[in-house]
């Protein structure tokens, strides 16, 4: 049978070794520096409206009845922060994620397992930080590139700190929860982590008409 | 802009729907073929009223059963699957 012979360098790298390091779909850009075992942006802007890619925070999803949660979660549509920090998100009638600090998982799940422990029925924890990517819009118009790309109303009346709900972002259906920092409007838009390029340059293409600036990774938890 | 009631997330734009098709009741596990087939391929596809399953593929993720004119597009009930449907024979617009 004939074969093909391998052209080029005779070694290549070991691909258990690069591995080792996560990355997210997005490019960053330099500086490079690491964040819990991920290769992340440490680019400073200063910028009035910023756009991060936070995609290696820890994201755990909890499917449970929402009787069974009972008060301990948010309510569905609704986002807050527990004790520990972590930013606890009603993204389905009877599904939340929880966001926590870069390659806190193991410790975010146990400790859910934890609140969770009297719960009737099913409850199911999935680490699903490695299946979804997380950007950071935050800034003063940060609500007007948004609304660009999504047919939600925004407006505060609507839309207040704290609201989270799933819908399409240009095109691709995503969790948004609006936590704003710094008295200015902030929102974290979660997405499968295969829209994460394109999302990311929609993002930055709609903030444009605003300056937005592409800042590096910044912790929020 | 066509606007469509989800009973979890409220009113949203219809490109987060998707269309499952009309809703009758599902034969019981003893009916025979013909039963099933009418079930499965036979539809009404009236021009007025029309009791309908949609799914929010782009919002909760989760299904519910619609009234929708067919011809105006008006909605005049959605509702979650097994709970108690809203009458809607006696108002205005059938
Ligand atoms: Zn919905």
């Amino acid at each position: 049978m004939p074969t093909s012979t391998r052209k080029g360098p005779a070694s290549v790298p070991d691909p258990i070794a690069t591995a080792m390091l996560a990355r997210s779909p997005v490019r960053q850009s330099k500086p490079l520096r690491q964040e819990a075992g991920w290769e992340v942006s440490s680019a400073d802007t200063g910028a009035a409206l910023e756009l991060a890619d936070l995609t290696p925070i820890t994201k755990v999803l909890v499917r449970a009845s929402s009787s069974a949660v009972g008060s301990s979660f948010s309510d569905f549509g609704r986002a807050r922060r527990d004790e520990a920090g972590h930013l606890v998100v009603g993204a389905r009638p009877d599904e939340w994620i929880v966001f926590g600090k870069a390659g806190s998982a193991a410790a975010t799940i146990s400790q859910i397992e934890e609140r969770l422990a009297g719960a009737e029925g099913l409850v199911t924890l999935v680490d699903v930080t490695h299946r979804d990517v997380v950007f950071l819009l935050s800034g003063t118009d940060a609500r007007g590139v948004l609304e660009k790309i999504c047919a939600i109303d925004l407006s505060d009346r609507t839309s207040p700190d704290g609201t989270a709900f799933r819908s399409r972002v240009a095109g691709v259906s995503c969790l948004v929860v609006r936590e704003d920092r710094d008295g200015r409007p902030a929102y974290l838009i979660d997405a499968d982590r295969s829209y994460g390029q394109y999302l990311f340059d929609v993002l930055v293409d709609a903030g444009a008409e605003f300056s937005v600036e592409v800042a590096g990774y910044t912790e929020v938890f | 802009m066509i606007l469509l009631p989800c009973p979890h997330c409220g009113k949203r734009n219809s490109n987060e729907f998707s269309y499952l098709g009309e809703s009758a009741p599902r034969p019981t596990e003893t009916g025979d073929a013909k039963l099933w087939r009418a079930y499965l391929y036979t539809k009404e596809n009236p021009a007025g009223w029309t009791r309908e399953t949609w799914l929010h593929s782009g919002g909760c993720g989760k299904a519910f059963l619609a009234e929708r004119h067919s011809v105006t597009n008006e909605v005049r009930a959605t509702w979650l699957p097994g709970r108690k449907e809203p009458d809607t024979t006696t108002e205005a617009g059938s």
